[in-house]
């Protein structure tokens, strides 16, 4: 107290007025020191507070993503959210500059100066009055008191306790990113319908586009039809529907494709044009020339004319027989085999003469007897397997030149066949052929005599192709009147309308192609099983790969949703082979009598009733692309690789083998 | 005498003061301190302790050490107002002639010592609400003003209830300060018997004279207050008004009554003396929070709940201070 009252000592007001504005501005600069400082601490408090707050707000989105069916951006907003809320917290603590009265007044609470600054600051603002006295006393106090403070010393940077909480829900919502979501079935459904749904319109617009690019229809509103079906798979893949909404556009847009469907199928020479081309022999898009080009050459390749394929069957069985003999014969290399050498080489002597008869050269055949005579078992098995291999190979190029020969034979030969076999192209060419020989100079009579009977005998068939037969008839009538440019003139109309009705066919496959598509995409999208498995093609496992096998393209994650099986109940069904067993005494199984499969053979009588069952499920139209063999050994090989991989319970397999089994007989 | 020189005879009388009364009085420094501080602001003082202590010695000490008149009363039961505030008399004159006549009670000096005040009848308790307010006697029908400075130094036993009466809170209001009177350290008592038990008695002499004691007394209220200490001060006082936006939560759940503006004013101005005394010229906060106890425990009005739970006006006091931020607009960093 007594140094705070020297101050007084010897002190008048009239004195130190001069001095009071120094003390003033010391008071003052101090201040504007520390504001500085000042804010720069507010500011990084303020920085800490952001991110305080930025970390709640990141723990409060995590936790609603775990909880909520919230879009994914959420994690990353969530993530990143600190960042902003930090900076705003600076911003927001280091935008404004603190008043001096402020600062005073923290200073005051900061180095207990008991309210000195802030009450000089205050009192040497107000305008001068008796109190005079009293404010030059605490301008003196407060600028002794703040003389030797360093704002630097005074106020170092330091970390607020809010740090210690903001890293504490940092660490919070970084341990919540580890937690599994919480997902409900029903989200999990809509979010696979989603996923369908966009495959399934994706596929769509990918397929019609193709479409399209391949062949544009000749009639602009079948083009825009199309247009609008690959539109409606943009849709469905870029936006996010329902199942039902979904189906709901796809059975508009189907109906919309059957009325023009139906419209075609009111012609009658679409018709006609359309179960002719249902009928077709599959070469309808060559000509007899092309497909005898074709047989020439593979008739070089073969050589010399052969038998039949049925002949090289027989053979190729009897030299099968013979080199099981002469497997048979190496086994047993003892001299008392002497009789069955003989034996195999008289066979051979007689199957290389058949083999002649029929116009084959066999030379491996001949030496095959040799290396028999020579005791040379190895290279007599050599030589059968070159032969049996040989034989092999003209089998199928003579079944290949059987079939040639079957669809030349189905060609239409004139005209009139063409049309009634329902072959318009090959009709089309036949008449382009009639008009240049009309325009040609040296077409004699009898020519033209035949070319008129043709076109004459061609117009009953052509009834049922439009104005075909029109035109024909006009040909044929300017032909016998001799009026050859009139006739090529009509003939060529006979032509145009032949393109025109080829031209519309495409266009009604085109539709029905995208019309297909169309269903298979709401079968898709009905059953949620995706594009791929309502094509009938394995969905893509992990790594995009096909295939439910082994290894990583199994689709690990996948769960049975109950749908492809929901009807089946199994209730009440005793099932005695998935009785638990020994390892050791795992045989065979037993099943009980209700599951044991009834063998029947099957009995065909030509014109009679096949048995059949009737399987639920999508029906499919159209032909078959696919030979009976050829399907048969790709489901054989499906079915053994099942067998393999153990995807067939172990008491159903031995039924399974025999089903195929009786196939192959 | 100008100001500097005011503040150096501040100075100076205090201590004095305060040597002089350490003569006497052992310890107590608090207690002291409170007294003298009630005293430069002009307000009346309550002491409250058990006997022995020394409160009757404290305000008898300085009823010496000031160079004023001085009257001890002490309350009984049967005393009456009149015994205190004077009553009219029949006199008879030099020349014969009987005329009533005013009898000054002692309520008539410059230092009142109020000894028990609360073994006083409510009536006679209540003579003292127009003096120690106004200054002043309403007697026998007539105004008589209380010459200037006034002080009553009052003492209560907090024991030993029976036959007591309480005093009204209009009268508690009234004193400016309640100070409680603690039992002494071990040195402070060794300290006492030395003094108490030799034979010489220690001897103070006067160290302020009325004149001097009323210019110091202004001085104390020229003392300057920044705006924000103010606040803080009413920000004190509203928060002990109990079910207010103001309130603490405490003041809300113990309290019936919160603290009337004399109690800012107390807050005020005993914040003055004592930066002065403390060699400072602007009150702080830690001056104002030094004298809310004092100036606050006896104009808070404890709830059942809080005299069930044993809840004393200190302890609200001591969480109000913590839970009122001192500086609310100063710049947080």
């Amino acid at each position: 107290m007594s140094k705070d009252l020297t101050l007084v000592k010897g002190r008048r007001v009239g004195q130190f007025n001069e001095r009071v504005m120094s003390e003033l501005q010391v008071v003052q600069s101090a201040l504007e020191t520390a504001a500085g400082r000042c804010r720069w601490n507010r500011a990084l408090r303020g920085l800490w507070y952001g991110l305080l707050a930025g970390a709640l707000l990141s723990l409060l989105a995590l936790g609603a993503y775990h909880l909520f069916p919230l879009p994914l951006w959420n994690v990353i907003a969530a993530a990143l959210v600190p960042f902003p809320c930090m900076l705003l917290g600076l911003l927001i603590g280091g935008l404004r500059k603190p008043k001096l009265q402020q600062v005073a007044r923290w200073l005051d609470g900061r180095q207990r100066l008991q309210e000195r600054l802030s009450t000089a600051l205050e009192v040497s603002s107000q305008p001068d009055n008796n109190s005079n006295t009293w404010r030059d006393l605490v301008l003196a106090d407060a600028a002794q008191h703040v003389r030797g403070i360093n704002p630097r010393q005074l106020l170092p940077f330091g970390l607020p306790k809010a740090t210690r909480w903001a890293l504490l829900v940092l660490a919070l919502a970084a341990g919540l990113g580890f937690v599994p979501e919480y997902r409900s079935k029903s989200f999990r459904q809509k979010k696979i319908d989603e996923t369908n749904i966009k495959e399934a319109g994706r596929q769509l617009a990918e397929l019609t586009r193709h479409n399209l690019e391949k062949r544009t229809p000749i009639v602009e509103q079948r083009k825009e039809s199309l247009e609008a079906v690959a539109a409606l798979g943009d849709q469905l893949a870029a936006k996010s529907m329902t199942r039902s909404e979904a189906l709901k556009d796809l059975a508009n847009q189907a109906e919309k494709l059957k009325e023009e469907i139906s419209e075609l199928a009111r012609d009658p020479a679409l018709r006609r044009l359309e179960q002719a081309a249902r009928s077709a022999t599959g070469a309808e898009g060559q000509t007899a020339s092309a497909l005898q080009k074709q047989m020439e050459a593979l008739q070089k390749q073969m050589g010399t004319p052969i038998g039949n394929p049925d002949a090289l069957e027989k053979l190729k069985s009897q030299l099968d027989k013979l080199q099981q003999a002469a497997k048979g014969l190496a086994d047993k290399n003892s001299p008392g085999n002497d009789a069955e050498r003989q034996k195999l080489s008289d066979s051979l002597s007689a199957l290389s003469r058949q083999a002649q008869d029929i116009g084959l050269q066999m030379p491996q055949l001949d030496d095959a007897i040799n290396a028999l005579a020579a005791n040379q078992t190895d290279l007599l098995l050599k030589d059968l397997q070159a032969a049996t291999t040989d034989l092999e190979k003209l089998r199928e190029m003579s079944k290949n030149m059987q079939q040639l020969q079957q669809q030349v034979e189905k060609l239409g030969k004139d005209l009139a066949e063409q049309l009634k076999n329902g072959q318009p192209e090959l009709a089309q060419q036949t008449l382009q052929k009639m008009i240049s020989q009309l325009k040609a100079a040296n077409l004699t009579p009898e020519q033209l005599q035949k070319m008129m009977d043709e076109v004459a005998k061609a117009v009953s068939p052509a009834a049922n192709y439009g104005k075909v037969a029109e035109h024909l008839k006009a040909a044929a009538g300017q032909m016998k009147s001799g009026d050859k440019p009139g006739a090529a003139q009509s003939l060529a109309k006979a032509s145009d309308e032949l393109q025109n009705l080829m031209q519309q066919l495409a266009d009604a496959q085109q539709i029905q192609a995208a019309l297909d598509a169309m269903n298979q995409a709401s079968s898709a999208i009905g059953t949620g099983q995706g594009w791929r498995m309502a094509r009938g093609m394995p969905r893509a496992g992990k790594g995009g790969k096909p295939g439910s096998g082994v290894g990583t393209w199994a689709d690990e994650d996948g769960q049975w949703d109950g749908t492809t099986t929901a009807g089946w109940d199994n209730s009440g069904v005793v099932r005695p082979d998935e009785d638990p067993r020994g390892v050791t005494d795992r045989g065979e199984g037993e099943v009980s009598d209700a599951l044991k499969p009834t063998k029947v053979k099957g009995q065909f009588s030509p014109g009679g009733p096949m048995p059949s069952i009737t399987l639920k499920g999508v029906s499919i139209k159209g032909q078959s692309t696919l030979g009976f063999e050829q399907a048969a050994t790709a489901a054989q090989s499906d079915a053994e690789s099942a067998l393999s991989q153990e995807k067939v319970p172990r008491a159903y397999q031995g039924s399974v083998r025999d089903y195929f089994d009786d196939l192959k007989k | 005498m100008s100001t500097e020189e005011q503040i150096q005879t501040f100075s100076q009388s205090y201590t004095a003061l305060r040597e002089e009364i350490g003569r006497v009085i052992v310890g107590q420094d608090a207690i002291v301190e409170g007294t003298l501080i009630s005293l430069f602001a002009g307000g009346h003082v309550l002491l409250e302790g058990v006997p022995g202590l020394g409160k009757t010695l404290l305000v008898r000490t300085l009823g010496q050490v000031l160079d004023l008149s001085f009257s001890r009363i002490q309350f009984t039961p049967d005393l009456m107002p009149a015994d205190i505030l004077g009553t009219n008399l029949v006199m008879e004159s030099p020349s014969g002639r009987r005329e009533f006549e005013f009898q000054r009670g002692p309520i008539f000096a410059h230092l009142i010592l109020a000894d028990e005040i609360n073994r006083a009848t409510p009536k006679t308790q209540s003579a003292l609400l127009e003096a120690m307010q106004e200054h002043q006697v309403t007697a026998a029908g007539e105004l008589r003003r209380l010459e200037e400075p006034f002080f009553v130094m009052a003492t209560q036993n907090p024991i030993d209830q029976e036959g007591t009466y309480p005093l009204p809170e209009a009268q508690l209001d009234r004193f400016f300060f309640k100070i409680l009177v603690g039992y002494p350290s071990a040195d402070e008592l060794t300290e006492v018997l030395n003094r108490t038990t030799a034979g010489v008695q220690a001897q103070v002499q006067k160290v302020l004279n009325r004149e001097l004691l009323l210019q110091l007394m202004n001085l104390v209220r020229e003392v300057p207050v920044a705006s924000h200490v103010k606040d803080y001060a009413v920000r004190l006082v509203l928060a002990t008004h109990p079910r207010t936006e103001t309130a603490a939560p405490i003041a809300s759940q113990y309290l019936r009554f919160g603290s009337s503006p004399r109690g800012a004013q107390t807050l005020l101005l005993g914040g003055k003396v004592r930066a002065l005394t403390h060699g400072r010229f602007n009150v702080s906060f830690d001056d104002l929070q030094a004298v809310a106890p004092a100036a606050l425990r006896h104009r808070l009005i404890l709830n059942f709940e809080a005299e069930a739970e044993g809840i004393t006006t200190d302890q609200i006091i001591g969480q109000i201070l913590t839970d009122v931020p001192r500086d609310a607009q100063a710049v947080s960093v």
